[in-house]
């Protein structure tokens, strides 16, 4: 292991009953990259992303952050959740919180933050991502973009040393899924360390530092973005882009 | 009708067209005549008993009568206070043993939980009005009162708050986790306070039930708005009249809890996540 990755998975294995979703899954990401996860649905992407920060348990195997083992439970284990951003699919704001608290609550809560600070620093987060005029509407009022720009400002809000997004934009509707790409491809520029589970193969070409296949629970292939949807080296890689082409 | 008024009616029916609004115009007027011959009839019996005459309804004009009975109502009120607040907290208890991780916790939750609701709560009064003073433990006579009626309350009380527990989204407790949160701070933070607003409703029609049940007072003697009745029943030998002002009184407050519980859903009410 090279002195700067961040995250590594280790011969990772997951049953849920009798299906078999991941297969000893090995994966390392060093730090500032971006890593995009694709495959077809059911292919285990969304899980894999899941077990980085352990809100899916694994039967065996190893998650390391910065080398240090993920613990399976406890005060350890929400004490490293805490250094990793997580974007869901469907935002999951705290529907009984104001967008600011929303941002701060994580800082004032895990961090201990003093009250005014934490909201002085969402204020310029939520001004980041282009929503600083709504911080005292309740989530339900936003758009599902703006509701997801908010998600992103309280996993930053949290200065992570790496950020996990699990579809971020598959809830969303088309015009709003390019505001939510925008202020991802602006994080990733910045040097954040991301691992992204997606659909929009033109951002994953974008953006990617690598691009990660997975089928069947497995890691099928991992390349550069441009050699992955050039020359893709695996059947199964050749037919998924196959299938996806208009 | 227009939009912010549906009620569930509306939302189980369609709109009546020209020809059933008729029917149902029909329908009302024949039930109304149907009620009023009804009443009237009940009416006449009463009167032909004599249930009407001034001996029966006299001594209501006295001030110590309404002072016996505001005293029951004050009985009444803090039997019911009391009862609810244990109901609550021992509820909170049994549904935070039913869901935690601890299997042997839950069994024990489910197992009383399963208990106090099934036993009526006449039962649960004779054991602490017969059993408990047998073993040298001597209550003041509204914990007589006031302790089995929680008792009896807190099986459901816990049902209801884990059924709010339950409508929180998965969502927000993994968003929770993901901060770093731990396991009891998500649940105090974040799911909680979410739950208690969804069944505020169930919770004040549980106080209701408690509210009704204080009228067992009578069995031990708790000078509650129902013993106080008695008391008047046998002093002016006036039964109907007696029970139907309290009956009035009991309708009142729940009516009242009712508004309450209304006007709480409403102010709360947090439309659900934009989630597709």
């Amino acid at each position: 292991m090279s002195e700067n990755t961040v995250i590594e998975l280790k011969h990772i294995d997951k049953h849920y009953g009798n299906l078999h979703v991941l297969k000893d899954v090995n994966l390392s990401i060093k730090k500032g990259e971006v890593v995009v996860i694709i495959g077809p649905s059911g292919s285990g992407k969304s899980t894999l992303c899941r077990t980085i920060n352990r809100l899916e348990g694994i039967d065996s195997g190893e998650v390391l952050i910065e080398g240090e083992k993920l613990p399976d439970s406890g005060k350890e284990l929400a004490k490293l959740r805490s250094r990793i951003g997580m974007v869901f699919q469907s935002f999951n704001l705290f529907a009984h919180k104001t967008i600011l608290e929303n941002v701060t609550i994580g800082p004032v809560e895990v961090l201990h933050m003093n009250k005014t600070e934490a909201e002085k620093e969402a204020m310029e987060l939520l001004k980041r991502v282009g929503v600083a005029s709504q911080a005292n509407k309740v989530p339900a009022q936003l758009s599902g973009g703006q509701q997801q720009r908010v998600a992103i400002a309280r996993s930053l809000a949290m200065h992570p040393i790496a950020m996990l997004f699990d579809e971020p934009t598959s809830a969303l509707d088309p015009e709003m899924i390019n505001e939510v790409l925008n202020v991802m491809t602006e994080l990733a520029r910045e040097g954040m360390t991301m691992v992204i589970v997606s659909h929009e193969m033109n951002f994953a070409r974008r953006v990617a530092d690598r691009v990660v296949f997975m089928a069947d629970g497995e890691l099928i292939e991992e390349n550069t973005p441009e050699e992955f949807f050039e020359h893709p080296k695996t059947q199964r890689a050749k037919d998924f882009l196959d299938s996806i082409k208009k | 009708m227009n939009t912010y008024t549906r009620t569930v009616r509306d939302a189980l029916y369609e709109e009546p067209g020209k020809k059933a609004k008729k029917q149902i115009a029909v329908a009302t007027a024949i039930s109304l005549v149907a009620i009023a011959v009804f009443i009237f009839f009940i009416a006449k019996a009463f009167y032909d008993n004599g249930q009407f005459d001034a001996k029966y309804w006299s001594f209501f004009t006295k001030y110590t009568t309404w002072r016996f009975i505001a005293n029951g109502l004050v009985g009444t009120l803090e039997a019911a206070f009391l009862a609810g607040l244990m109901a609550f907290i021992i509820g909170m208890i049994f549904m935070i043993g039913r869901i935690c991780n601890y299997k042997i916790l839950n069994r024990i939750a489910t197992v009383l939980i399963e208990f106090t609701r099934g036993v009526p709560t006449l039962l649960f009064i004779y054991f602490f009005f017969l059993i408990v003073p047998q073993l040298g433990i001597n209550l003041p006579s509204i914990f007589r009162i006031s302790i089995p009626v929680a008792i009896s309350a807190c099986g459901v009380v816990a049902e209801v708050l884990r059924s709010g527990v339950n409508a929180v989204p998965k969502g927000q407790k993994e968003a929770a986790l993901s901060l770093g949160m731990t396991e009891s701070k998500t649940f105090t933070k974040i799911i909680f306070p979410q739950a208690i607003h969804q069944v505020i409703p169930a919770l004040i029609a549980e106080i209701v039930i408690v509210v009704k049940d204080t009228t067992f007072a009578y069995v031990i003697n708790f000078p509650d708005l129902m013993q106080n009745a008695k008391v008047l029943i046998s002093n002016y030998d006036a039964l109907l009249s007696v029970y139907l002002v309290v009956a009035v009184i009991y309708i009142i407050i729940n009516y009242i809890l009712n508004k309450i519980s209304v006007a709480i859903a409403r102010r709360t009410q947090t439309s659900p996540v934009i989630t597709r």
